[in-house]
């Protein structure tokens, strides 16, 4: 009657399930552990938490860790996975035309046009003429509001302001007449004098509307049809704001730009492909799908994606050992995403929304090391140790003990670096793909996006929903639910968005809209998840139709997340795909899967 | 060395005797709570407010009264118009109440963060610490806290009052930044205990907190 354990060294986890294997019956399974993976996957490192799972495991069956015979362990090492990212548009100002950015509080409402001259410029000013303020942070508010009085009892038309300092409020309180007010212009002796400008605020709640149109720009400016067309891209750019300056300068421009971020090279099995990169991500998953089968992927040398897959490969050179002409990418997902970054030639620290482009990455690696976790397993535990079969075949032994799954069914295994698929028929046939990019992407995706600058963060933002602080004592859910606290909340939390994690809540930086964040971290779950499960489920299909399949059962880490199985599941319903999470032996959930498969795979074998 | 008893009240002396000429090399015309910029009038006892778009502003029992300038000679009166202007910038109202019954910054905030009607509030000490409270933390918590108070200058304090509104509007504001200068404290220790006796001797304890009315000359 030996005792075995089933040991699945997985990225993030290690998983360890004990059964009692006996004759022919079907193995007698006692106990279950899960410990965080020490060090990365399949180095040796790794023995310290498997022994740390078997030790939890047995304890909690009352047995010791040397009372085990066999241990079997999963091939840890058919993939490893890396992300990346890389901005590839730019918004450049020239002549500082433009100051697009949100101050909280501008002075004023409305909109107003004329020539720009210095506050201390004013008594040179003659009546009549319109004027648009420029008041420089070495004034204060009070002087500088009695200036601009004084110039309007002077008959001069005082038709708005821009203010470097957060001044706009104080100085709009103290002028007789309401006119419009922009201010936290940070670099604003970069503001051309003499020449026509305009402002405009928007009342609270609203948006500029005149600024932001090109025709009302052009009203504004009188300019000719051509004119027009070029300051589209300045008008594009000021939608959204509260508050904006238009600037007319003979050559002042606002310049959307693509970053020439370099081209890719597809090495597959039906041919190859170049693909550049600032076509986006959907230009490099479709030269993808025509090679067929990855062989290998090169950057070009010299540019930002020849870099980024440099820093891929130099990482998996150090975790694998193996030698960096050898490292061969499999598998590549690109997906798009939106980062901030500043804006160049900007004059307020304005921000504005870039196109970047993630890539995960994929590659196969050697498995002696392995060998070398079996050979010290062997010399820690005294049992008899031997490495189980791939991976995805164990997976789908181990989801195959759910009530209720029959064959043929696929399973989707959704890990921290890669996305799995396992198809079994009937008749025995198992088919298997890896596909780069899974949980530890969506990290990267929202993290980048929230512009969190904290991996640790993102990783918290995409396992718990999000929700508000409205006081010390209320919470309110992003789904409208209501919790109240009786005592006080840590005062960091005060008013804050937070991820609502059960065992404590944590702030986000800044003051991110609670429907952001779930928008950002559900996008980034479909942009990974869902597209990865229907990129796997067609490589393993019959004839590559999702239709043909009937059921599919979600194993791994991230089928735990409380809405990835929802997504995958809305996706799929579309192909008339059954999806469920896999609950494997009926009591570990998506769970343990791969342990468990280890186990059944030799009692098998030995009890033929 | 020998750090004992004697040692310590020689430094405090001299601590004292120097304060003392500073002191009156920067004595101000006059000596009531109007010195030309401000008047700080007290209206009698303060009332719990009912607005929720307010924030009210503790000063300590010496504030604008005995003291004219913080630890590093900023006019005080030049501290109070930041905070209350970083309050306006923001469109939310300033109340200023004058706290009697202690010197603490934290009760004072505290104190102060009750009587406000959207239950944020700051305190502020004569030599220039200051803190930003909620009515339902507990005293010795808070919001913001700044206890360096060699090394606030103007522009803090109008964030500190921007912070304020922004709490009080329920947003959830960035910190104010603050810059760390490690001699502050050697520097300024023994001037800001020498202040803080002073301040405590101004306290009325049971004294109700009282209203004041602030006039900036312009």
């Amino acid at each position: 009657m030996p005792l075995v354990a089933g040991v699945d060294i997985g990225n993030s986890t290690t998983e360890v399930v004990v059964a009692r294997v006996e004759g022919s019956s079907s193995p007698d399974f006692l106990g279950s552990a899960i410990v965080a993976t020490t060090g990365v996957k399949g180095t040796q490192e790794n023995v310290q938490g498997v022994l740390q799972a078997l030790e939890e495991c047995m304890r909690s069956i009352g047995l010791q860790p040397r009372d085990v015979e066999v241990v079997t362990l999963n091939d840890a090492t058919p993939v490893m996975a890396d992300v990346a990212m890389e901005t590839i548009s730019e918004t450049i100002i020239t002549e500082s035309t433009m100051i697009g950015h949100n101050p909280s509080t501008p002075g004023g409402a409305g909109m107003g046009v004329g020539k720009t001259i210095l506050l201390d410029h004013l008594d040179m000013a003659s009546p009549g003429e319109s004027v648009i303020v420029i008041i420089p942070g070495h004034h204060d508010f009070d002087q500088a509001a009695r200036a601009i009085n004084e110039a309007a009892n002077r008959g001069i038309d005082v038709r708005g302001a821009i203010v470097q300092r957060d001044d706009g409020v104080l100085i709009s309180n103290r002028l007789q007449q309401v006119i419009p007010i922009v201010d936290e212009v940070k670099l604003i002796d970069r503001v051309p004098l003499g020449v026509p400008a305009a402002v405009e605020v928007a009342q609270p709640g609203r948006t500029v509307s005149t600024l932001s149109n090109p025709y009302g720009v052009a009203t504004v400016f009188g300019l000719s049809p051509e004119e027009t067309r070029a300051i589209v891209p300045l008008t594009r750019a000021l939608i959204g704001n509260r508050s904006a300056v238009v600037i007319k300068t003979p050559a002042g421009d606002v310049q959307e730009r693509r970053i020439p971020a370099g081209r890719l090279t597809l090495v597959g099995d039906r041919g190859t492909a170049e693909v550049d990169l600032e076509l986006g991500a959907d230009a490099v998953m479709e030269a993808l799908e025509r090679v067929g089968q990855l062989a290998d992927v090169q950057g070009e040398p010299g540019t930002n994606v020849g870099g980024m897959l440099e820093r891929v490969r130099a990482v998996m050179t150090e975790l694998t050992g193996l030698p960096g002409d050898s490292v061969r990418i499999q598998d590549l997902l690109a997906v798009d995403t939106i980062v901030q970054r500043p804006v160049v030639g900007g004059v307020a620290g304005e921000f504005s929304s870039e196109e970047a482009v993630a890539l995960a990455a994929m590659v196969s690696s050697s498995r002696l090391p392995m060998e070398q976790i079996a050979d010290m397993l062997r010399v820690e535990l005294d049992a008899e140790v031997v490495l189980g079969g791939v991976e995805a075949h164990m997976a789908l032994l181990g989801a195959l003990t759910t009530p209720g799954i029959d064959l043929p069914v696929a399973i989707l295994d959704l890990g921290a670096g890669s996305t799995d698929a396992a198809l079994a028929d009937p008749e025995g046939g198992i088919k298997v793909v890896h596909l780069a990019g899974a949980g530890d992407m969506v990290s990267m995706l929202i993290d980048a996006e929230l512009a969190l600058d904290d991996r640790n963060l993102a990783e918290e933002a995409k396992r718990h929903p999000a929700g508000r602080m409205e006081n010390l004592f209320l919470f309110r859910g992003e789904e409208g639910d209501v919790r109240f606290f009786e005592e006080p909340v840590d005062p960091q939390l005060f008013a804050r968005t937070v991820v609502a994690r059960p065992e404590g809540m944590i702030p986000l930086p800044g003051d991110v809209p609670v429907e952001r964040v779930r928008a950002v971290r559900r996008r980034a779950k479909e942009k990974v998840f869902v597209r990865n499960a229907l990129r796997a489920l067609a490589r393993v299909a019959p004839g590559g139709n999702v239709r043909l399949l009937d059921f599919v059962a979600l194993v791994g880490g991230s089928a735990l997340d409380f809405e990835v199985p929802a997504l995958i599941s809305d996706a799929l319903a579309e192909y008339g795909v059954v999806v469920g999470t896999a609950n494997v032996r009926g009591v570990a959930g998506p769970r343990n899967a791969v342990a468990t498969g280890l186990v059944l795979a030799y009692a098998y074998q030995h009890g033929g | 060395m020998q750090v004992d008893q004697t040692l310590v009240e020689r430094i405090v002396s001299q601590v004292l005797a120097e304060l003392g000429q500073r002191q009156g090399a920067i004595a101000q015309p006059g000596g009531t709570a109007d010195d030309g910029l401000v008047a700080l009038e007290e209206m009698g006892e303060a009332k719990p407010g009912t607005r929720s778009d307010e924030v009210v502003v503790g000063l300590s029992p010496g504030f604008g009264a005995r003291f004219k300038r913080n630890i590093t000679g900023i006019r005080l009166s030049a501290v109070l118009r930041e905070l209350l202007a970083g309050i306006e910038e923001e469109g939310v109202s300033a109340r200023v109440v004058r706290v009697r019954h202690t010197s603490d910054v934290a009760f004072i905030g505290h104190t102060a963060a009750k009587l406000s009607g959207s239950g944020i509030g700051i305190g502020i000490l004569s030599r220039g610490t200051t803190v930003i409270h909620q009515k339902d933390l507990a005293p010795l918590t808070n919001l913001e806290l700044f206890p360096q108070s060699p090394i606030l200058d103007l522009e803090t304090y109008r964030a500190i009052g921007r912070n304020a509104a922004k709490y009080a509007k329920g947003e959830a504001p960035a910190p104010v930044p603050v810059k760390n200068d490690q001699m502050a404290r050697p520097k300024y220790q023994a001037v800001a205990a020498v202040l803080h006796i002073k301040e405590t001797k101004l306290v009325e304890p049971g004294a109700p907190p009282v209203e004041c009315q602030v006039r900036f000359a312009s």
